[in-house]
């Protein structure tokens, strides 16, 4: 399997995770898509050597994972292209802020190696909360709350065909992949000289299937709006869902609470 | 005699200047008519549906869907009136289940979920595929992607049906299911196809397009049975009304 199919493969799974009958999926997704701005507002708002606050957060993507049933083994697998991403964000603050900053165990941090501690993991809880709300929410139903709380129509068509689109580039990016090496044998991957022209050909191909994909939603009504009807009104238990949820993620961001915890075991 | 649902007149359409795909095409379709439009590729015959169902809006002439003349602003009146499908149904299907796929057509004209609900399982019937439901469309065969396309468009219950080139890429099996859906849907359905067995099973009437001009329109066994005119137009015999002595391919064994 071709590392284009295995990503197509993957896409599609995170899809059907999205659509499986399990509780979380079947909360609300405008309560899941609030309690995600919330946790995401809260994870950057933290200070660039609030370390000890950014773990405390960490608890929130952990016990979703524990929730839903998602493998969270899985999930860092698929986001084995993003998440090293993330982490060369503040690489070399080591090397540019030596001052000395908290001590663990006997251990002196650094203030750079504090603040890259930080953004490292404030980076990946972002991608994992996100991943979170995707793999637990179909996408339309994604919109629809977008719909609900009036970001503008024009932001959320814009995700609803991006995401569409990314699935219809990598199928068709997979079937000249395949065309390509079926009559280049004994050849690894694509000539260099060749990729201009393939990658060309690619986007034509996907912007002409795009298109068509964008003509038969609008032949079958679509104007851009997402019908209220498509999801359910929010009940009791979602209402319970998001305040429980919501008044965690904000204790955690006021206050630390691994410090608080250590001072108690520490007397 | 039932009334028109479709009048073409005088249409003439084309992508670039001087290249015209319709010339001067002039036609009506009735309720309860079943219509075949064959002809070569590049006969215009895609092209034809994709006008009537306002895809493609700079055509000269005048078309009228049900009495409303084709134009931007009454868009969204046609399209309530005439259901298109797709050749390719990766085209059309675009939702994770099949289940959110046929519903979405009826969900967007503001339907109540339990309408939305009870025509999704009818049209998921209509094509034999109870059950289907929750399947990824990922997951499908092609030949039950054509047949979930169909109940996408069979669940917003159009007066009309587009369908281009319906039978290409399936199996027996599915084949004769198609032909069993359309034969059941009783209201004016327009086909185009380069199967002309498919054409001789679903269609009352067939029109015949040629170098952007209607060269034939009539029944099927007006030009279905006349070989030297298809052959004219780039197309055979259909297999079944070939005699069996004439079916080796000339200089075949």
């Amino acid at each position: 399997m071709s590392r284009i199919t295995g990503a197509i493969r993957e896409m599609q799974t995170i899809e059907e995770s999205a659509s499986r009958d399990q509780w979380v999926n079947r909360i609300h997704p405008l309560v899941k898509f609030c309690l995600t701005i919330l946790y995401l507002i809260c994870v950057i708002s933290c200070g660039r050597y609030d370390l000890p606050r950014v773990l405390g957060l960490a608890l929130y993507p952990f016990l979703m994972f524990e929730l839903s049933g998602l493998p969270f083994g899985e999930a860092l697998y698929r986001l084995r292209i993003v998440l090293p991403l993330v982490c060369i964000v503040g690489i070399f603050n080591p090397l540019l802020d030596r001052r000395p900053g908290a001590e663990i165990l006997g251990f002196t941090l650094t203030m750079g190696l504090l603040s890259m501690l930080t953004l490292m993991i404030k980076g990946i809880l972002t991608v994992l909360s996100s991943y979170l709300l995707v793999a637990s929410t179909p996408v339309d139903d994604l919109c629809a709350a977008m719909r609900m709380i009036h970001i503008p129509r024009m932001i959320v068509v814009e995700f609803l065909l991006i995401w569409r689109y990314i699935s219809l580039f990598m199928s068709e990016a997979e079937k000249t992949e395949e065309a390509y090496l079926l009559r280049a044998p004994g050849q690894k991957g694509i000539a260099m000289k060749n990729w201009g022209p393939l990658l060309g050909s690619m986007l034509l191909r996907s912007m002409d299937r795009a298109s068509e994909v964008y003509e038969a939603m609008c032949l079958r009504g679509f104007t851009g709006d997402f019908p209220a009807g498509r999801i359910r009104k929010a009940g009791r238990r979602d209402l319970v869902f998001f305040v429980s949820f919501a008044a965690g993620i904000l204790l955690l961001r006021i206050f630390p609470v691994l410090v608080l915890v250590g001072s108690l075991f520490a007397g | 005699m039932s009334h028109i649902h479709i009048e073409v007149k005088d249409l003439t359409f084309a992508y670039e200047k001087d290249r015209k795909i319709l010339d001067g095409v002039t036609f009506t379709a009735r309720e309860q008519d079943a219509i075949g439009i064959i002809g070569a590729n590049g006969a215009g015959k895609s092209t034809l549906l994709k006008i009537l169902v306002g895809l493609l809006l700079s055509f000269e002439g005048t078309v009228r869907v049900e009495e409303i003349p084709l134009e931007k602003r009454t868009l969204p009146r046609i399209r309530e009136k005439i259901g298109y499908v797709f050749q390719d149904a990766d085209s059309q299907l675009f939702s994770t289940s099949v289940y959110e796929d046929i519903a979405f057509g009826p969900r967007n004209y503001g339907l109540p979920e339990e309408e939305v609900d009870r025509r999704v399982r009818l049209a998921l019937k209509k094509v034999s595929l109870e059950g289907f439901g929750k399947k990824p469309i990922h997951r499908l065969s092609g030949g039950e992607k054509k047949l979930v396309s169909i109940a996408a468009i069979l669940s917003m219950t159009p007066d009309i049906l587009l369908m281009d080139e319906p039978s290409a890429a399936l199996d027996p099996r599915n084949r004769r299911n198609l032909i069993r859906v359309l034969n059941e849907f009783d209201h004016l359905k327009i086909l185009t196809s380069h199967d002309l067995d498919f054409i001789w099973d679903t269609c009352s009437r067939v029109i015949l397009l040629g170098e952007g001009r209607i060269l034939y329109d009539g029944n099927p066994e007006g030009i279905l049975r006349d070989k030297k005119t298809l052959e004219e137009s780039g197309l055979e015999l259909p297999l079944s009304l070939t005699p069996r002595e004439e079916r080796t391919p000339s200089g075949g064994q």
